[in-house]
């Protein structure tokens, strides 16, 4: 032990020596009329230093980097503040701020105001992007008191999911889990799987996450492949100095079917979890640790699931302005499947034409085991007031087997990352970010095989590496600031030679009086997967066949926005977008050999308008918000086929939320409306209906506890999204949460 | 209350208050109202084999020539499903607008089904037949018309006699 106390105590005093040379910010955080604020949240923006203010509201940050800084302070029920300033070397500069009282922490989904936002791969704020961004913040994922992040992402504006399939202004629809048009990243990593490209969106536990952005639109430019169509960034929470626990259980219920003649089981399905999260830290050195697990008896037939996790993270900070981070998470689901649901003659029907709570007979007793984790490790040093990079490595595993009648199916994928990012600032008014990035995947499976046999016995592994560089420069001209970019990627499967894709984008934001302009042109593009590539399986009675000279989809996208505040209580914002793709890769069904098989065949055209209006408040107490999204989505004509509505996609998508508060009580609820889809696959004569859906919520805090309520579902409304598959029915949740 | 409380109510109240999702739906008993392709009664005679996955019924525009044929059927992918036995039961089954030379049901035994392996796992167990067919497979010729659907389609399955892909593409292995 005295070994390694020595070296640990020069390290110490080394940081200490250098940290002579850092900054100190402090100052106080008040509540409006209601004095200092403890355990207010005071971070500086970019490296992420913060800490926590004491009884009296004081606060004090004293290894910060010498430059121009972003402090940011922020307490639940408030409205965040930001201040920007500038500390030299060894000096002390004060930042106090007074908080203005807000029914939330800002708006049920912050997609205005001066949030700052890391998903252009640097910090900006929110009205500097060139593309629009909705942010949900951690006050909305705790009030809404759900167990994974889609659940929380899904109200977002112009976000909507199927069946766990994320879909940005309709980039997706839905491909059953495969080939993502929309790249998840976990504090900037790419987390989408190896093997299918799809997301697990319980890969993080929700106790974890600080805050979820959604940036809408192309962002190949600077994240490569999957960025299509957008990009879901999972921020994980920064864990503060001192000791500090949470514990959160909940429980609930599902509502039985409306009607006895789709009734399925003589009890009544119930959900429960609990979580825990403890963390420790210091100036230098800080950690949480995290693990949990939840049961759910799901709504319709063969639904349960068990679903354990564990997460860690530590920081480091040896120097003011050096950082190194390592995190990590390991998620392990056994679920049964729901197949579709039953129709006239598959079950015991009872007479009906269809059984939307059961599943065919054929179809018992399949479920799914599915192990999920990643590792990563960044190192971040702010070498001066104008440089600042950062490398980071990781790696993602998956492992899923499929167990049904007649066959097992199976696949483990890693994706190994590495990157190296610069930021300069090499003259006022401009930032340059560049960066390359290598990653490889590789998946060892018996269904992604790439062999032409029907057997399963047959294993193969299968690999893909990717080589990238990109540079985005930002100049200030005036009141606008221009942005232009692009990333050139090289991709190579088995050992096979290079294929590039570059990826452009230009835009920009003109500040005016009341709000700012954006617009931008950039072309996004997703490799295909080793899924779609190497499938062979069979789909009674066809044999999925392989396709391994599938090429990239692209596409171009463009949009023209504006964010307008209107009055000191209401603020507008409207986007008009476009995008044209190409090579949009399909399952191709063809009768005469009996065989599917993935090809680059469609054109897309998905062009529309996104508006959000956010009342804060509304009345005194009561925030609003409400978000439409009109959508036109086209397949354009190619070959024999003609062009049509693109498949599960709606027109129309509505979603209004309102939230109250009175003193520690809240109550609000959100609705969304999505209009009926105009084309599905599979089984286009189904009867379909549009979407409506009621989320409830109330919540009560009493210090160190805090008590949610969710009625999900409220008008317990039935209707499926994707084929003959039952939506979530009404769900009764409580949640109960202990912080120290 | 002020105004815009008001509105903002009326406005939430009156978008949830049209709550009409999905309903149970009665199998029915003669082709429904806007409903295209075929309805029928399926009658069923002796026992249903241990090792049954499942029955279904198909269409055929052409009767098969071939065994590389016989996955050309209609409806793609999957074709609604048959009671396995019981009293008779009232299908119906989704077809574009065309002519059809064999409306059957096939009946398929447990295992993964390929085109491989069609003849040890399917059997056709009866189709729909009419007298006046004069073709040399004698099944029945069935039009179904645009935005109309085709009533008594009648057939019976009969589990005890069943016969192979082979019997209608000799040899038999």
């Amino acid at each position: 032990m005295k070994r390694l106390a020595l070296p640990a105590a020069a390290l110490g005093l080394w940081g200490q020596v250098l940290g002579a040379q850092d900054a100190v910010v402090y100052g106080t955080v008040h509540g409006e009329s209601v004095g200092p604020l403890r355990s207010a949240e005071v971070v500086v923006i970019g490296p992420n230093l913060g800490t926590l203010t004491d009884r009296g509201g004081k606060y004090r940050l004293s290894r910060v980097a010498p430059g121009v800084v972003i402090v940011r302070a922020r307490f639940i029920g408030y409205v965040p503040a930001f201040d920007t300033v500038s500390v030299a070397a060894g000096d002390s500069v004060e930042a106090s701020f007074v908080l203005r009282p807000s029914v939330t922490d800002g708006l049920p989904f912050v997609v205005l105001g001066p949030v700052v936002v890391t998903a252009a791969k640097r910090s900006q704020l929110l009205d500097q992007a060139i593309t629009s961004v909705a942010v949900v913040s951690d006050t909305e994922l705790a009030r809404r008191a759900v167990n994974t992040v889609d659940e929380a992402v899904d109200k977002a504006p112009g976000v909507q999911f199927l069946y766990g399939q994320v879909n940005i202004r309709g980039s997706t629809g839905y491909v059953q889990g495969l080939g993502s048009r929309v790249l998840m990243l976990v504090d900037g990593v790419p987390a989408n799987q190896g093997d299918r490209g799809g997301i697990n969106w319980d890969l993080v536990p929700l106790e974890d996450v600080q805050r979820v952005e959604i940036v809408k639109g192309a962002g190949s430019s600077l994240y490569g492949s999957a960025a299509l169509g957008g990009v879901v960034n999972v921020l994980t929470r920064d864990i503060a100095p001192g000791f500090h626990a949470r514990v959160r259980a909940t429980g609930g219920s599902y509502a039985n079917p409306p009607y006895d003649v789709w009734k399925f089981r003589d009890y009544t399905g119930a959900e429960e979890g609990l979580d825990a999260t403890g963390s420790y830290g210091t100036e230098l050195v800080r950690a949480s640790v995290t693990g949990g697990g939840w049961h759910s008896d799901g709504y319709r037939q063969q639904d349960r699931r068990d679903h354990w996790q564990t997460a860690a993270k530590l920081d480091w900070r040896p120097l003011a302005a050096t950082r190194l981070t390592a995190s990590g998470s390991w998620a392990s689901d056994q679920y049964e499947t729901p197949l579709m649901w039953c129709t006239q003659g598959g079950c015991n029907d009872r007479g009906q034409a269809y059984q939307p709570f059961m599943i065919d007979t054929a179809g018992r007793g399949a479920f799914t085991r599915s192990d999920k984790g990643y590792v990563s490790a960044t190192l971040e040093r702010t070498a001066s007031a104008r440089l600042a990079w950062q490398a980071r490595g990781s790696w993602l595993r998956t492992d899923f087997t499929d167990l049904q009648q007649g066959q097992d199916d199976f696949g483990v994928a890693n994706r190994l990352g590495a990157e190296l990012r610069g930021i300069a600032r090499p003259a006022d008014g401009r930032v340059v970010t560049v960066g390359a990035e290598i990653a490889r995947s590789d998946v060892t499976t018996n269904i992604f095989t790439g062999d032409t046999s029907t057997t399963s016995t047959v294993v193969r592994t299968h690999t893909q590496s990717e080589f990238a560089a990109y540079g985005e420069s930002e100049q200030m001209v005036g009141r606008a600031r221009i942005t232009a970019g692009a990333r050139v990627d090289y991709i190579a499967v088995d050992g096979g030679g290079l294929s590039a894709v570059v990826s452009p984008r230009v835009g920009g934001v003109f500040a005016t009086a009341h709000g700012a302009w954006r617009a931008s042109v950039g072309r996004g593009f997703r490799a295909p997967s080793l899924a779609e590539r190497f499938v062979s399986t069979t789909i009674p009675p066809f044999h999925v066949i392989p396709n391994p000279n599938l090429r990239p989809e692209t596409a171009w996208s463009a949009e023209l926005g504006k964010v307008t505040e209107v009055s000191s209580a209401l603020r507008a914002d409207a986007a008009l977008f476009w995008t044209e793709a190409h090579d949009l890769i399909e399952p191709n069904v063809n009768l005469g050999t009996v065989q599917i098989q993935f090809r680059n065949v469609a054109r897309a055209r998905l062009a529309g308008l996104d508006v959000s209006l956010a009342a804060s408040p509304l009345t005194p107490r009561l925030t609003t918000s409400l978000a439409y999204t009109f959508l036109y989505a086209r397949g354009l004509a190619h070959d024999t086929v003609p062009e049509r509505p693109l498949a599960f996609r709606p027109t129309h998508l509505v979603t209004l939320s309102a939230d109250y508060q009175w003193h520690t009580v809240s109550a609000g609820g959100d609705f969304r409306y999505t209009s009926r889809f105009e084309r599905v696959e599979l089984y286009p004569g189904d009867e379909r209906v549009a979407g409506k859906v009621l989320d409830l919520r109330v919540g009560v805090e009493r210090g160190p506890l805090s008590l949610r309520g969710r009625l999900a579902n409220a008008l317990n409304y039935i209707y499926n999204q994707v084929p003959r598959t039952l939506a979530p029915v009404r769900t009764l949740s409580v949640t109960l949460t202990w912080t120290y | 209350m002020t105004t815009r409380t008001r509105a903002a109510t009326f406005a939430l109240a009156a978008a949830v208050a049209c709550n009409q999702g999905l309903e149970p739906a009665l199998a029915p008993t003669s082709c429904p109202q806007g409903f295209v392709g075929v309805c029928g009664t399926v009658s069923f005679v002796g026992q249903v084999p241990e090792s049954t996955a499942k029955l279904f019924v198909v269409a055929f525009d052409t009767f098969p020539k071939s065994q590389n044929d016989l996955f050309k059927f209609k409806p793609q992918p999957s074709p609604p499903n048959l009671p396995l036995g019981g009293p008779a039961f009232f299908y119906t089954l989704p077809l574009p607008p065309g002519r059809y030379e064999w409306v059957l049901a096939v009946w398929q035994k447990q295992g993964t089904l390929s085109p491989a392996n069609a003849d040890s796992l399917l059997r056709e167990t009866g189709f729909y037949s009419d007298k006046g067919d004069t073709t040399e497979h004698g099944s029945g010729i069935v039009i179904v018309n645009p935005g109309t659907g085709t009533d008594s389609i009648d057939f019976v399955v009969d589990f005890n006699t069943m016969h192979r892909v082979c019997f209608y593409f000799p040899p038999c292995p």
